[in-house]
């Protein structure tokens, strides 16, 4: 018993020795803590930003935490804001959910840090609030449109469609020869919503004051033809009996499979599923390729965009200048190379300096004509209005599975989307 | 004719149990043992190659061992907040059914509001922020055990009524002090109930997710619910290494109720004889 005692004692001591020698190595530097988001993207790419930025600042020590993303992030993100318990530095989306975390209120604007030179304007206005800037991106932009098999086009002799119709054409061949023409997966709700997302540039096409007269309550998706049409194109490909036969319990996983290995042609989806290729389909990236989502007319054949999800610094903040470094070494060119390394390039940089490396898959290689000189792009509603409606994944599974019709599902996401512009306190609501 | 019917009663019976247990169970070991564009397939197939021993290493690795502090934290939590709810739910409970005064009436109604009123979850981090609590794991135990007093109480009273009076009465008459009537009188007799009481706590405490979520933030304060997200996000999911670790952080609470097996079923049937 004396023996035990003796040796819990030592134990104890040797306890302490320890978190004593811990805390003192601690003092010296500076500790920050860096919340994610869990994606595959997110997490290898944020583990290499650290260690290249604590290789260059010893003195700085960032720890990550992650978080789940979809609905129960936003949750965390908001709690934590209103608590004043949010983490150093933290990632988030642009664009509409960025204005739904109150920056003004909760963030460090970043306005007139250096780097903000570099970063491109299309980026700063998704992360701008009142006039200041609170974000720098970190991730590279991304295009909505349709992922397609290379292998199996050429097979059947096909080219990629510049307009709806030829897209249409193209799926009555694919489905003649047996194979599904358009996947879908319905299981991942927000999977749903591409078709009418994706189909935004053929709308600011046909109506360029959408957007605005949209936030000002003056246009709606319903009494809109051009709008409409996104929502008639999700009907068209379910009645036409395109969509494969488990379309309602299909996952994302499953799409990006069926489009990798040819099991189905077209899958509507952003660009940032090219980096999952290869995981859950390996040696498959180079067989898949990339076009806009079709419009009515070739000559003004055009890609939406999204802008990724950037760094962002809470108010509450522990150490100021620190938390500023490392975002300024993440909006950097060193951290695109870092990246580069890191995960396969999913789209073009924002920052001034950043290259994409020599060898990109196809889809990447496919979507930069839409980015460069004479090519024809512009940015997804959510990033050029406040108001997205947080039920249209439900509504646009309705809608694609046939279970309401395209004009009653426009309808009723107006319906939806009113609710939150009078949360937002826009005018006209 | 008799027999023959409850033969084919108990065949039903264990039938169904392993449709409804065993099954999901075995598919989980089977997930645990493929590679990863295998269970991406999601189907109850037999795994291509041997990728258990793969899929455990990287699972306890991730995030600089995330798992073992997870594990240490849930022990913790779950040991600790379950000692404090039996102990103070059986005293209240003990209390509520002896002595009957005009207050008991509130104290019922407050005791049930506890239980059917969800607490929101921005207020109690401000208090906790105020009380020096939140984030620690102290304070995560406090919440556990406030959470889930209300029902554990709602069943210790309902079994200190069955106990005869006269027994608390002898106690005295031989000179036990009040702590003696209820911790060597009282609380043994309510073994039965305790046992109910251990289970059904421990499970819904080492299980709880939504509650370590948010009130306990930071990676080392993690739970082995959390690691769960380590594996899974919005857009991908690693289906081999969720379920190697669902199946990791499965087996200790059921190594434990096997081990404990009889003294749980004879503690819930000494309950159930006793009326």
């Amino acid at each position: 018993m004396t023996l035990n005692l003796k040796s819990m004692a030592l134990a104890g001591v040797g306890a302490l020795a320890v978190l004593l020698a811990s805390g003192a190595a601690q003092a010296q530097s500076t500790t920050l803590t860096l919340l994610i988001d869990n994606g595959p993207q997110t997490v290898p790419v944020f583990e290499a930003y650290v260690a290249a930025f604590e290789a260059a600042n010893p003195d700085i020590n960032i720890e990550i935490e992650t978080r789940p993303g979809g609905g129960e992030g936003d949750n965390i993100v908001k709690t934590r804001l209103a608590t004043g318990a949010m983490a150093d530095i933290f990632t988030y989306n642009s664009g509409s959910l960025f204005q739904a975390i109150n920056p003004q209120q909760n963030l460090l604007p970043l306005t007139n840090e250096a780097w903000q030179a570099n970063v491109q304007d299309s980026f700063k206005s998704v992360v701008t609030s009142a006039g200041d800037v609170y974000g720098a991106p970190y991730a590279s932009a991304m295009g909505g449109g349709i992922l397609y098999n290379i292998p199996l086009y050429k097979e059947l002799g096909l080219t990629p469609p510049k307009t709806w119709d030829e897209f249409m054409a193209n799926n009555e061949k694919i489905k003649a020869a047996g194979k599904v023409a358009v996947i879908q997966t319905y299981a991942d709700t927000w999977t749903s919503q591409l078709f009418v997302l994706a189909d935004f540039y053929n709308v600011m096409a046909a109506v360029p004051d959408f957007a605005e007269k949209y936030t000002a309550g003056e246009a709606k998706y319903a009494s809109t033809p051009a709008a409409l049409q996104g929502f008639e194109r999700l009907q068209q490909v379910h009645d036409a009996g395109y969509l494969n036969e488990d379309f309602g319990a299909a996952n994302y996983n499953d799409g990006i499979r069926m489009v990798a290995t040819g099991e189905g042609a077209h899958y509507p989806m952003l660009t940032f599923a090219v980096g999952a290729i290869e995981e859950i389909s390996p040696g498959n990236t180079a067989n898949v390729g990339f076009f806009a989502q079709p419009g009515n007319s070739a000559d003004a054949n055009g890609l939406t965009t999204w802008m990724p999800d950037a760094v962002y610094i809470p108010k509450t903040v522990s150490n100021e200048e620190a938390a500023k470094k490392f975002v300024a070494f993440v909006a950097s060119p060193e951290a695109c190379e870092v990246r580069n390394a890191t995960v396969n390039p999913t789209g073009p940089y924002l920052v001034k300096g950043c290259e994409l490396p020599a060898e990109v898959p196809p889809a990447v290689s496919d979507m930069l004509p839409y980015f460069a000189d004479g090519g024809n792009n512009g940015p997804a509603l959510e990033f050029l209005s406040p108001i997205k409606g947080p039920a249209l994944e439900q509504i646009t599974v309705e809608v694609g599975s046939g279970i309401r019709s395209a004009a009653d599902g426009a309808a009723l996401y107006d319906e939806d989307v009113r609710k939150q512009a009078q949360q937002l306190g826009l005018a006209g609501w | 004719m008799k027999r023959r019917a409850s033969i084919i009663g108990g065949v039903a019976a264990i039938a169904g149990s392993f449709v409804v247990f065993v099954i999901p169970f075995i598919f989980i070991i089977l997930m645990a043992f493929k590679d990863k564009p295998q269970s991406a397939l999601r189907d109850f197939s037999w795994p291509q190659g041997f990728h258990l021993w793969d899929n455990l290493v990287q699972v306890v690795t991730t995030r600089n061992w995330m798992m073992i502090t997870a594990f240490i934290n849930s022990a913790l939590i779950t040991v600790i907040s379950v000692t404090l709810l039996v102990v103070l739910a059986a005293m209240v409970g003990f209390v509520l059914a002896r002595r009957k005064t005009r207050m008991n009436g509130l104290i019922e109604f407050l005791i049930l509001a506890g239980l059917m009123i969800p607490p929101a979850v921005v207020p109690t981090i401000w208090l906790m922020q105020g009380l020096k609590l939140f984030g620690t794991l102290h304070g995560m135990i406090l919440i556990e055990v406030a959470y889930n007093l209300p029902f554990s109480i709602i069943l210790y009273r309902a079994f200190v009524a069955t106990i005869p009076r006269d027994l608390d009465e002898a106690a005295i008459i031989d000179g036990a002090r009040p702590l003696d009537v209820f911790f060597r009188i009282i609380l043994p007799m309510l073994w039965p109930v305790t046992v109910t009481n251990i289970v059904v706590q421990s499970v819904g405490i080492f299980n709880d997710f939504t509650n370590p979520l948010y009130y306990l933030p930071g990676n080392q304060n993690a739970t082995v619910q959390l690691t769960l997200y380590n594996f899974q996000s919005q857009y991908n999911t690693s289906y081999n290494l969720l379920f190697t670790n669902i199946l990791l952080i499965t087996v200790p609470p059921l190594i434990v109720f096997l081990f404990f097996n009889r003294q749980i079923v004879a503690g819930m049937t000494a309950g159930a004889v006793k009326g």
